[in-house]
């Protein structure tokens, strides 16, 4: 029976729109999530790439400090070893009576010698606690080193995947906002043709239109969970 | 006494007139939204060239001033050795010392200068110190070295944190013209509760709109 003052072509249609504002909040609150979720994607894409940018200039500071410090270790080990053959050189020539080569030599040993404590009062691998031996027998520590040396680098690719990772995350999260929009304008659709069709038609587009709302709030809800 | 369908005919008149404004409004709202994120992509866009730029010289400098420490390097472990060739009892070896300083020397010296020459580029523990080079340099290409990409970002963070607001605005602007719509299509006696609700909402979303420019707008310190 009919409730009184109310005809039956407007029945049910209070139902339509107060499902019609339901889809309208549901629709501003996607809407604000997907704006929310491409600024957040575009900040994400947008470090990612300053990161890349700082990590291969970082490795490029890194080729050029291990170059150096190799180089100089290098010349501290050649003068030492240089220094070590014209001593020994030397003290032959002793032992065979030639004084005068006994005497070029030890200078030249001295020489080399002199170049070599230069060479490891400059160098970082023989000089540094962290990684310098504990005598010049030993190699310094170049496990250390190297890994000292690629710490900066790999923290900041470390930050540049995180980041991009984020982005990823948030663009998926921003495509499956407007394909959760999209569902709700479906909604809108059936809701319209609901308002302006008769009641027993009108309640089967609303039942339809209701699926659709509930498809969308479960797919919204998962999306902010996940 | 008017007839309630003439009555009727001039509130949708009245409706039409109101359907065309807040249509003005959504487009104009959606426009400032989208160019808001422009802004804010054109100054990511900006910062990251600027990042490029900036790496770039640092690069450079960093290569500079490792090189010019190779130098010097070179130039201190020569100068060692050479003077004790010079201290040597040995003329020979006096006389090519000698030789080495004259001819050799200054070209190793210019080379190596201002790290090899200039004690207050030796760290306490004795070495090179690259980084006060390094820093030097940049100061001298300071044009390139002196971009901030961060102040670009940080820029088209506001952006990005004003459109994120003003989409509320525009969308409550949006959803008080499909209202407006409703109630154009809508019989008498509903027509007046959606047109109501339709009103109520476009206003709070024109206030919110225009509060949040103003808001960011003092923010940016003058900057739309």
């Amino acid at each position: 029976m009919n409730k009184p003052g109310i005809s039956i072509p407007e029945r049910g249609k209070t139902l339509v729109l107060v499902l019609i504002l339901l889809n309208t909040v549901l629709v501003a609150a996607v809407s604000a999530l997907q704006v929310d979720a491409n600024i957040r994607a575009n900040q994400a894409n947008r470090d990612s790439q300053y990161y890349a940018v700082q990590a291969t200039g970082s490795l490029i500071q890194t080729g050029a400090r291990s170059e150096y410090d190799l180089n100089t270790y290098s010349k501290w080990l050649t003068d030492t070893q240089e220094a070590l053959v014209a001593e020994y050189s030397a003290m032959q020539r002793q032992a065979a009576n030639d004084q005068q080569g006994f005497e070029a030599l030890t200078l030249e040993s001295q020489i080399y010698q002199a170049r070599a404590n230069q060479a490891k009062s400059l160098s970082v691998l023989m000089t540094d606690p962290a990684y310098a031996p504990a005598s010049d027998q030993v190699p310094p520590d170049m496990d250390t080193y190297t890994k000292n040396l690629y710490s900066y680098s790999n923290e900041l690719v470390q930050k540049q995947n995180d980041a991009s990772g984020a982005y990823h995350r948030w663009n998926n999260k921003s495509d499956s906002y407007v394909a959760v929009l999209t569902v709700l304008a479906v909604a809108f659709f059936l809701l319209g043709i609901a308002q302006m069709a008769q009641p027993g038609v009108r309640f089967l587009f609303s039942s339809f239109a209701i699926v659709v709302i509930g498809i969308s709030i479960l797919w919204t809800l998962i999306l902010l969970i996940f | 006494m008017e007839k309630p369908k003439e009555k009727n005919n001039r509130l949708e008149v009245w409706i039409a007139v109101l359907i065309a404004l807040v249509s003005l409004t959504t487009a104009l709202a959606a426009w400032r939204t989208a160019s808001l994120g422009s802004k804010a992509g054109d100054l990511i866009y900006q910062g990251l060239l600027d990042a490029v730029k900036r790496q770039a010289t640092a690069n450079e400098d960093w290569r500079t001033a490792y090189e010019e420490a190779g130098y010097a390097r070179d130039y201190l472990i020569t100068l060692d050795g050479l003077i004790v060739q010079e201290n040597s009892t040995d003329p020979a070896s006096q006389e090519q010392a000698a030789q080495l300083r004259t001819y050799l020397l200054p070209g190793m010296k210019s080379l190596a200068t201002p790290l090899g020459t200039d004690p207050s580029y030796l760290t306490p523990q004795g070495w090179l110190s690259v980084q006060k080079r390094f820093d030097q340099l940049e100061a001298q290409s300071s044009d390139l070295s002196s971009l901030d990409p961060l102040a670009s970002f940080s820029l088209a963070d506001t952006y990005y944190a004003e459109q994120r607001w003003l989409v509320v605005g525009t969308i409550l602007i949006a959803v008080s013209l499909f209202w407006l719509g409703l109630s154009q299509l809508s019989h008498l006696r509903s027509r007046i509760l959606i047109l109501v609700l339709g009103v109520i909402v476009y206003g709070f979303g024109l206030v919110w709109s225009l509060g949040v420019e103003a808001v960011f707008f003092i923010l940016r310190g003058g900057v739309l």
